[in-house]
C-alpha cells in the first residue's frame, strides 16, 4: 500500500492500475540481456530489474528480511536486508535495490553483520519480551533472526525504564487478535489487505516512534482471506484469535491435507495434537491457492468438533436412538431385503469424497437403483454430464489471471471460490485485466463492468448487440466463467448452452492458443465435481418423483430433501455431522469428517487431489466406504473391495483420472458439447440472475462443518454488526 | 511367687477367654481381630461399636474398640464416631456419657463412615471438557 500509489503516479495509468510490477512476464529478449553479479564472490547471471535479494536466492543465500514478501510489492522499510556492495559508502537494502552489472555483494561481511545487528538492536529495543506469552514463540522470524543474526550481548540495561513503546490492541474482529505493541512495522499485513484481499482497510498513522498500524476507525476487517494476515505477520502482533495460547508448534504434529470447504482445493496442513484438530494451515500449491487460505477453510476447524454423530442411530417409536454397529446395519439390512428393483436412491452431499461416491453408486445399483443424485443438480440436456468440458473450470485456477477479459456469469467468486477471485484481482492488478459481471451488483473487490442481471445479455454478447461484446471479442485471451447455481435455474441447461455457444464464438475470433479454453465453470462443492465424474446423474427432483423405499443421504443435508417429501421412505443418513439430513433420518450411520480419512476429492478444474488422516474419526464413526461396504455384506451384495488400494483400484476403473492425485485431467470435446446443446429445447427465463452469497455474512456458514463451527457463527455476527454500525 | 513361675499368665489367659465369652468366642475374636484383651467395657454407641479400657497395659495401649458384630470383617477406622473419637485418641478421659461440657445439638449430623470401596464411595466428575460434542437428535 505504500508503494502502491507511487507506482500508480509514475505509470500514469487508467484506473490507477499497475503494469510495473508484472511478476510474471519474462520475454525470451530479456533472456539474452543478463546481467553478471557476485554473490559472495559467486557469480550468477540474472535479468536486469532483479533485486540483489532475488539474486542472492538464486544462489540459495537466504538474506535475513521482516518486510519483504515475495508475493507483496517491496515495501523496503524494515532494513534487514541490508548488505555490503562493494565500493559502495553505505549499506543498501537487498530487497529493493535492483542489481547492476558487475556488483560485488557481501552478504556476510563485517559491514552486513553490523548493520543487521544494529537493525535488530532498534527493533528489540521496542520489542516487548514476552516471548513466553506469545503465540508466535516457535514459528517468529524476530525471534529466529535474532539468534541468526543479532548480536551477542543486549546494550538496553536499563530494564527498569517505564518508556518502552507500548500501543493500544486494536479489535478486527472475531479472526485476528492483536498486540499491537509487537508490532515491527514491516507493513505486510496492509500491503497484503491492499493488494491481495483488496480491503483498504489497513494503514499507518504517525511518524517514528509514534507510527501505528491500523484502521484508522475501529472497525472489522471484512476480507474472507483475513486469515492470511497471520501468516504474513513476521512476529505476534496479529495471531488467531481461536488459537490463541492453545499450543506450540513443537508440541503439533503436521499433515499435508486437502481443504473441502469450497470447491477449489486449497491444499492445507492440519496441526494436530492428541487427536484433536487445533488449527489449518495453508499449503503452498501455486496451481490452487499459491500460499493463501480463504477464512472459512482456516477458521471453520472447530465445527470439527461439534454436532458430531459419533454413535450409529436408529429411530425407535420416533425417537433417535443410540445403538451398536451391529444393530443399525441389520436394521438397515432389513429395510433393504427384498426390495423391489429401483427402489432405492442416493443423495450426495457437499463434502463427500470419491471413494463414498463409488461404493454408494456400486451398492445401489447392486440393489437395483439407478437414481443417483447430487444435491447440486445439473441439467440433463444436451450433452449434460457426459462431457466433462460441461462442467469444469476448464482453464485451470492458476491461467485465470493470464486472462485479459473476463466474463462471469452468475457467480460470486469472492465468495464462493475466494482464491479464485484472487488470481482474477491479481490479473486486473498486474495484467490490465477487464472483467464484467452479468449478475447481481456485488463486491468483488476490484472494478468490473456490471452488465446487468438478465440472462438474455449472454446472447446479446454473443449477437453484439451488447456494448461491451466489442470488449470481449477484441479479446486476446477470454474467458467465460460461469456460475454453477446458474444451472439449477429452470432454463440451466439453456443458460449453459448460451454460454457455450458465446464461448465457441470467442473461440474461433481470439488468437489464443490451442490449449486456451473460454467455457469455464465454477463449482462450488468440493464433492460436485468427483460426482459428475462417476455418474450421479440425477436430481433430487427425480429422487423425490420416484418415491424409494429406501433413500441414502451420503452427507446430504440440503434444506430441500424434506421428510415430507419422503413419507414412506427409509431414510439412511452417512454423514460427519447432525444437521438438516440427520434430522430426518430413519437410520444414522456415523462417518468420517475429511480430517478424519485418507480420501480423494476432485476440486472444480478437475485436479484429483488427497486428504491425509491427520486424527482417528470420534466415538464410533468409521470412513464412509468402509460403513457402505459392512453394509454390502449384511445385504447380501458384497462389494468387492476390502482395503482402500482396492476401493482406488475400482475408482481407476471407473474414471482413471480420480486416482492421479495432483494432475489436472483436463476436458475435451468442447465442440462435440456445443452441437449436443444447441438441441436444447427451451428459451432463457426473464428471471435475473442470483447468487447464494452476496455479501461477507452469507460466506461463512455454508456446510455441516461451517454450520457447526462457532467461530463462524461469531464471524457471521461480527460482519452483520460491522453493516450496522456504519462505518 | 507365682509371678515368678509364670502362673499369673496362665491366670491370665483364662480371664481373658472367659471375659471374651468362652473359647469358641475368643477364637472368633481372634479371628476377627487378630488380638484377645482383657479390659473393662466403658461404653457401647449406638452403632454398636463396644469401648474397652485396660490401663494394665501401656499408655496408647490400653483403649481399645471392637468393632459392632454388624460389620464381622469389613471394620475400619473411621466407623468410630466422633463423640468417641476423642477418647480413643487420648483428646479427652471422659466419655460422651459422662462429659457434660458436650455440645448437643439437633442439627448435628449422623455420623457416617469412610464409603471408599462400596457402591456409594464418592466419585468425582470429570471437569475437561469433552473434545468432540455429539450431536442430540431433536426430540
Amino acid at each position: 500500500m505504500l508503494r502502491l500509489p507511487v507506482i500508480k503516479l509514475t505509470a500514469g495509468l487508467q484506473n490507477g492500475r499497475i503494469s510495473v510490477a508484472r511478476l510474471h512476464t519474462t520475454s525470451s529478449k530479456l533472456q539474452q540481456e543478463l546481467v553478471e553479479v557476485f554473490i559472495d564472490d559467486k557469480p550468477v547471471q540474472v535479468p536486469p530489474g532483479t533485486t540483489v535479494l532475488q539474486a542472492a536466492a538464486k544462489v540459495g543465500v537466504e538474506i535475513p528480511r521482516f518486510c519483504y514478501h515475495e508475493r507483496l510489492a517491496v515495501a523496503g522499510n524494515c532494513r534487514m536486508c541490508l548488505v555490503e556492495i562493494e565500493k559502495q559508502i553505505k549499506p543498501v537494502a537487498a530487497c529493493a535495490m535492483p542489481v547492476m552489472k558487475g556488483w560485488r555483494v557481501k552478504t556476510n561481511s563485517d559491514l552486513t553483520r553490523k548493520a543487521r545487528e544494529g537493525v535488530m538492536e532498534f527493533l528489540l529495543v521496542n520489542h516487548p519480551l514476552d516471548c513466553p506469552i506469545c503465540d508466535q514463540g516457535g514459528e517468529c522470524d524476530l525471534q529466529d533472526q535474532s539468534m541468526a543474526f543479532g548480536s551477542d550481548r543486549s546494550r538496553f540495561v536499563d530494564i527498569n525504564y517505564t518508556g518502552k513503546r507500548a500501543v493500544e490492541d486494536k479489535d478486527i474482529g472475531p479472526l485476528i487478535k492483536t498486540i499491537m505493541t509487537r508490532c515491527i512495522h514491516c507493513t505486510r499485513c496492509i500491503r497484503f489487505a491492499s493488494e491481495v484481499a483488496g480491503i483498504d482497510d489497513l494503514g499507518t498513522t504517525g511518524r517514528g516512534n509514534d507510527m501505528q498500524v491500523g484502521t484508522y476507525v475501529e472497525k472489522m476487517f471484512l476480507s474472507e482471506l483475513s486469515g492470511n494476515i497471520i501468516d504474513l505477520c513476521p512476529v505476534g502482533a496479529l495471531t488467531s484469535k481461536p488459537y490463541a495460547f492453545v499450543a506450540r508448534p513443537w508440541e503439533t504434529r503436521r499433515t499435508d491435507s486437502i481443504d473441502v470447504l469450497d470447491a477449489v482445493g486449497s491444499n492445507i496442513v492440519i496441526s494436530h495434537r492428541t487427536n484433536e484438530v487445533l488449527r489449518i494451515l495453508p499449503r503452498v500449491n501455486e496451481e490452487i491457492n499459491e500460499e493463501w487460505l480463504s477464512d472459512k477453510a482456516r477458521f471453520s476447524c472447530d465445527g470439527l468438533k461439534r454436532q458430531r454423530l459419533i454413535t450409529p442411530m436408529i429411530k425407535i417409536n420416533g425417537n433417535l436412538e443410540a445403538v451398536e454397529w451391529e444393530d443399525a446395519l441389520v436394521a438397515t439390512a432389513r429395510a433393504i431385503q427384498n426390495i423391489a428393483p429401483n427402489k432405492c436412491a442416493g443423495i450426495a452431499g457437499k463434502l463427500v469424497d470419491a471413494e463414498a461416491l463409488v461404493a454408494l453408486k456400486d451398492l445401489v445399483n447392486r440393489l437395483g437403483g439407478e437414481i443417483l443424485a447430487t444435491e447440486q443438480s445439473f441439467p440433463k440436456e444436451g450433452a449434460g454430464i457426459d462431457l466433462r468440458s460441461n462442467y469444469l473450470l476448464n482453464n485451470t485456477i492458476a491461467a485465470v489471471e493470464e486472462a485479459d477479459v473476463v466474463l462471469l456469469i452468475g457467480t460470486n467468486p469472492r465468495y464462493e471460490a475466494p482464491l479464485v477471485n484472487t488470481r482474477l484481482r491479481k490479473g486486473y492488478i498486474h495484467g490490465e485485466q477487464t472483467i464484467g459481471l452479468i449478475g447481481p451488483n456485488v463486491d468483488l473487490t476490484y472494478d468490473y463492468e456490471h452488465l446487468g442481471q438478465s440472462a438474455d445479455i449472454v446472447t446479446q454478447l454473443r449477437n453484439g448487440t451488447h456494448p461491451f461484446s466489442n470488449t470481449l471479442k477484441s479479446a486476446k485471451k477470454p474467458l467465460i466463467i460461469l456460475g454453477v447455481d446458474q444451472l439449477m435455474r429452470k432454463d440451466g441447461a439453456k443458460i449453459l448452452s448460451e454460454t457455450q455457444l458465446l464461448a465457441q464464438t470467442l473461440g474461433e475470433n481470439t488468437k489464443a492458443p490451442e490449449e486456451w479454453k473460454v467455457l469455464n465453470i465454477l463449482h462450488t462443492r468440493a464433492s460436485q465435481v468427483a460426482a459428475l465424474d462417476v455418474g450421479y446423474s440425477s436430481t433430487i427432483e427425480e429422487v423425490k418423483e420416484q418415491q424409494p423405499k429406501v433413500l441414502f443421504l451420503l452427507g446430504a443435508d440440503d434444506a430441500n430433501i424434506k421428510r415430507e417429501d419422503f413419507p414412506n421412505t427409509c431414510i439412511i443418513y452417512i454423514g460427519s455431522h447432525g444437521d438438516e439430513g440427520a434430522s430426518i433420518a430413519d437410520v444414522i450411520l456415523p462417518g468420517a469428517a475429511y480430517t478424519e480419512k485418507v480420501a480423494t476429492y476432485v476440486n472444480t478444474e478437475g485436479r484429483s487431489q488427497q486428504t491425509c488422516a491427520a486424527i482417528t474419526p470420534p466415538g464410533m464413526a468409521r470412513p464412509d466406504w468402509k460403513i457402505i461396504r459392512a453394509l454390502s455384506e449384511i445385504c447380501g451384495v458384497r462389494l468387492p473391495y476390502d482395503n482402500l488400494a482396492e476401493v482406488r483400484s475400482r475408482l481407476e476403473e471407473i474414471a482413471p483420472h480420480l486416482v492421479r492425485y495432483g494432475a489436472v485431467e483436463s476436458a475435451n470435446y468442447f465442440a462435440q458439447a456445443l452441437e449436443l446443446s444447441k438441441q436444447v429445447p427451451g428459451s432463457l427465463s426473464s428471471d435475473p440472475l442470483e447468487v447464494k452469497q452476496e455479501t461477507l455474512d452469507q460466506f461463512f456458514m455454508t456446510d455441516a462443518i461451517s454450520r457447526a463451527s462457532q467461530t463462524m457463527a461469531k464471524c457471521v455476527q461480527a460482519v452483520i454488526k460491522q453493516r450496522e454500525s456504519n462505518l | 511367687m507365682a509371678k515368678y513361675l509364670g502362673i499369673d499368665r496362665i491366670c491370665n489367659f483364662w480371664r481373658t477367654i472367659k471375659a471374651s465369652g468362652g473359647i469358641l468366642n475368643s477364637l472368633r475374636l481372634t479371628f476377627r481381630v487378630d488380638e484377645l484383651r482383657d479390659g473393662t467395657l466403658v461404653g457401647v454407641d449406638k452403632y454398636g461399636n463396644k469401648y474397652y479400657e485396660n490401663n494394665e497395659y501401656i499408655f496408647s495401649r490400653n483403649r481399645w474398640v471392637i468393632y459392632s458384630e454388624k460389620v464381622n470383617l469389613d471394620y475400619d477406622g473411621s466407623q468410630v464416631p466422633a463423640e468417641w473419637y476423642g477418647w480413643l485418641h487420648y483428646k479427652t478421659d471422659l466419655i460422651p456419657t459422662k462429659d457434660p461440657s458436650r455440645p448437643k445439638h439437633k442439627w448435628i449430623a449422623d455420623h457416617k463412615p469412610n464409603l471408599s470401596g462400596t457402591n456409594e464411595a464418592y466419585i468425582p466428575y470429570t471437569t475437561t471438557k469433552p473434545k468432540i460434542i455429539p450431536w442430540k437428535p431433536p426430540q
